[in-house]
């Protein structure tokens, strides 16, 4: 008989493989690692407000809000940098420093919070923001996750040729008529929303890796565009569910075990390069 | 009909002036060679007809409107290696990139009829025959001829090129000459073309432009191809030198070039 957390926690590993397996490519062709850095970091800042919100009003449900909420706004604000001129790496740059710099200031607020109020279900919590803890997710936790999934799944879908447009020549998608800005706007919309929705379940420290190897690793192996979907798709669903039922076995968290099969298979492709 | 006016045009960027006070007119139908060496502004006024940069003062119109309201009568082809090749796109979906903004702005599916039209703009380029194969596969020429069948795919009246021969071998530059020829023949488009080699497109030039952040001369080419003028810009060295009824210039920033396939 397989247990009940085992299965939840498998299909949210397919939810989130599926997720990142699409969106992991687009990180790469658009050059958005740095971006993807400072999204994940504001994650945490999100959750860091979160849980102190989440304590003041007992309800721990606002940690995940807050950290969407955060984390949208910040990627707005980065997309207006961008406009007004800031090439996305200084505008990240400003943010990011701002971004750490607020979540250390939040964990303060928050360990003074915390010597208030009872903080057990919380402590749980911060330590799935930071390592991931899949097997600890609810039956709430896992119909968010699918259903908020499902929705970012076919935005991106019905819009990744814009991306690729997007990615390929920004300024040739604008002259044929086009809103590149809408279009980078919806992208950084994705990523963040996205990483608020699987942070719990990969874990923040592992997140950026997760998020950018399968697609590096597709487009090494393979140059048409269906080919190199159904690559990082493979690799993220085999890393994960893999990942998953060897952390069943050995108790050792998943997340850092797919972070290292990732790791691994990269490492072994560049070397035979 | 006027296809381009200038008056008094000054293009700036962060407040300063990148180009300063361009005047001049291009009719319908004509080709202007805009000529100019390294950070001569050749490539800003560009992008200011064709909407992509906005700080300016003075007058600018593209068929008797403001730049960004002429958009859909622009096709814009930019230097290919400006584009990101990491992107797995094929030739045929880099061509279809110029109509399927007309419509929407979810493009999952190309649409067939966009899909005939991508072919047939590939064939008028003569690319019919590598479609499906990935941009960043083909060589230099092809991909700048690709650019090219993206830009007619929605029927422009003004086609702007940034450097269309720059990177070349003699070969890709008379294989992208020829379809320039073509397209001035056939389909009777508006052109400005940016270059700094304008020996190879001498043949389909109506009008030479010279600046150097200013306006140096304007004119048809044995007006403005004239050594007191090249000199001005490029240096004692620089000379026109005139061939069997064909001018040639040497500015130090290119080679003449035979047909053996040799520079000199």
């Amino acid at each position: 008989m397989i247990p009940e957390y085992l299965i939840r926690a498998i299909l949210a590993s397919i939810m989130v493989s599926v997720l990142l397996g699409m969106l992991s490519p687009l990180i790469n062709t658009k050059g958005l690692a740095f971006l993807t850095h400072a999204i994940f970091h504001s994650l945490l800042f999100g959750a860091v407000l979160g849980m102190i919100l989440g304590l003041l009003f007992e309800n721990m449900g606002l940690v995940m809000l807050v950290a969407l909420i955060i984390t949208v706004a910040i990627v707005l604000i980065i997309a207006q940098l961008e406009k007004v001129g800031f090439s996305p790496d200084s505008a990240v740059g400003i943010v990011a420093s701002f971004v750490a710099g607020l979540t250390v200031l939040g964990f303060g607020v928050l360990y003074k919070v915390m010597a208030t109020r009872p903080y057990f279900p919380l402590s749980q919590s911060i330590v799935s923001y930071l390592t991931g803890e899949i097997f600890l997710i609810t039956l709430g936790d896992l119909s968010a996750l699918v259903f908020g999934g499902a929705v970012l799944f076919f935005l991106m879908l019905f819009l990744y040729r814009d991306f690729l447009y997007l990615s390929f020549d920004p300024e040739g998608l604008e002259s044929y008529g086009g809103n590149a800005r809408a279009y980078l706007m919806v992208l950084y919309v994705l990523v963040g929303a996205i990483g608020a929705l699987i942070v719990q379940t990969v874990g923040l420290i592992t997140l950026q890796v997760v998020a950018v190897l399968p697609g590096a690793i597709a487009l090494m192996v393979s140059s048409d565009v269906r080919k190199v979907l159904a690559v990082s798709l493979f690799l993220t669903l085999s890393v994960q569910l893999s990942s998953v039922v060897l952390a069943y076995f050995t108790d050792i968290p998943p997340s850092g075990l797919a972070t290292i099969m990732l790791g691994v298979i990269y490492g072994v492709l560049l070397f035979r390069r | 009909m006027e296809a381009v006016t200038a008056r008094n045009l000054t293009v700036t960027y962060e407040g300063k002036p990148a180009v300063e006070g361009i005047t001049f007119t291009l009719n319908e139908g004509e080709t202007l060679l805009l000529l100019g060496p390294n950070g001569a502004g050749k490539t800003t006024l560009l992008k200011t007809i064709a909407c992509f940069h906005r700080e300016y003062s003075g007058e600018l119109r593209v068929f008797e409107r403001e730049p960004c309201e002429a958009r859909e009568l622009i096709g814009y082809v930019p230097q290919s290696h400006s584009l990101n090749e990491r992107v797995p796109l094929t030739a045929l979906e880099v061509v279809a990139m110029g109509e399927v903004y007309k419509r929407g702005f979810f493009h999952f599916k190309l649409p067939p009829e966009t899909l005939k039209k991508a072919e047939m703009a590939l064939s008028f380029v003569g690319l019919g025959e590598v479609k499906d194969r990935l941009f960043r596969e083909l060589s230099g020429g092809q991909k700048q001829r690709v650019l090219l069948a993206r830009a007619l795919m929605s029927d422009p009246k003004l086609l702007l090129l940034d450097e269309p021969l720059s990177a070349l071998d003699p070969s890709a530059r008379a294989e992208v000459t020829n379809v320039l020829n073509k397209i001035k023949r056939e389909r009777e488009v508006t052109m400005i073309i940016t270059t700094h080699d304008i020996n190879p497109l001498l043949e389909i030039g109506d009008l030479v432009m010279l600046i150097n952040k200013r306006l140096i001369a304007f004119g048809k080419p044995e007006d403005v191809l004239r050594d007191e003028v090249i000199k001005s810009v490029y240096g004692p060295l620089a000379k026109v030198i005139p061939v069997e009824k064909r001018l040639y210039c040497i500015t130090g920033d290119f080679h003449i070039h035979t047909h053996g396939g040799g520079g000199r």
